[in-house]
């Protein structure tokens, strides 16, 4: 990738270069200031990769809400029970 | 034991060491459900996951990484207890770091998935049920999975989640591009079977 890039001049980045970069931007893990502008810049004017973004944090979204579980009541009683023993 | 863990009292330890757990029941539970898709079975995986922190606790060099610590205690006694039982296609056959590979999975795909992941159907995505898309998440294999669970369900960053499953943070990366690239795939072919329109039927949009 582009680590090099200090974002003084964007760099036309190809959608297959923006859809490498898509998850580590939408987590929030995309460190380089160069690569985020880079993405950022792609976004503005792609409107494929804009929409497939889209729709990526839409699916983020339903992921967070249908995956979270709530541990059953016998377990936590099961666990507090262990940590008592300790 | 580490400096650190020396440094607090027994009772403190287990203090500390019992606030984390509960702290984290919710997401340990969650996680072994994920791993094992048998309620009982996960009970049975956090337990042992607990018993086997606490006699490793001096393993725990860091108190802040305490997340990543004890999923990857649950995730190494799932791998060594049940993973053998599990009858299911092992997710190491691919080459995970492979950047080339990302490159073909994209390649390989059909022109009209690129097409319809850029103007994908609104009514498909507007109805599909998070349990649908859970589901589509269940069926990646194992690497995968576990990689898109612990980062976009349980929340840890991409260093936490590398240090929970025992791999470098690169492999993080380049298991979420991969495991959502299957992902989009898997969707793709659901809307397709479902019979949604595809872009590029009548009303191809990409300029």
């Amino acid at each position: 990738m582009n680590s090099s890039k200090t974002g003084h001049d964007h760099d036309d980045i190809g959608c297959l270069e923006a859809i490498e970069a898509f998850y580590a931007y939408l987590d929030g893990e995309l460190s380089d200031p160069g690569a985020i502008e880079d993405f950022e810049h792609h976004m503005s004017h792609c409107r494929s990769c804009f929409s497939r973004a889209e729709v990526e944090r839409l699916i983020n979204e339903r992921i967070g809400e249908a995956g979270t579980s709530k541990a059953p009541d016998e377990l936590k009683s099961r666990v507090r029970r262990l940590l008592d023993e300790f | 034991m580490s400096a650190a863990a020396i440094a607090m009292t027994e009772d403190d330890l287990k203090t500390f060491f019992s606030r984390g757990v509960e702290e984290n029941m919710d997401a340990l539970y969650g996680t072994a459900l994920r791993l094992t898709r048998m309620g009982a079975d996960a009970e049975d995986l956090v337990a042992e996951a607990v018993s086997k922190a606490w006699a490793a606790i001096g393993t725990l060099e860091d108190r802040q990484k305490f997340r990543p610590w004890i999923f990857r205690i649950l995730h190494n006694c799932f791998i060594s207890k049940y993973r053998r039982d599990v009858a299911r296609p092992a997710g190491t056959a691919i080459d995970e770091n492979d950047d080339e590979a990302l490159a073909a999975l994209l390649n390989d795909q059909p022109d009209e998935f690129l097409v319809w992941w850029a103007n994908p159907e609104r009514q498909f995505f507007n109805n599909m049920l998070g349990s649908a898309i859970m589901a589509a998440i269940n069926d990646l294999p194992d690497a995968f999975r576990m990689t898109i669970i612990l980062v976009n369900v349980e929340g840890l960053t991409y260093d936490e989640t590398a240090e929970a499953l025992g791999v470098p943070p690169g492999t993080i990366r380049s298991r979420m591009k991969r495991g959502r690239t299957m992902l989009q795939k898997a969707l793709w072919r659901q809307a397709r079977d479902a019979g949604f329109a595809m872009p590029n039927d009548n009303h191809r949009q990409e300029t």
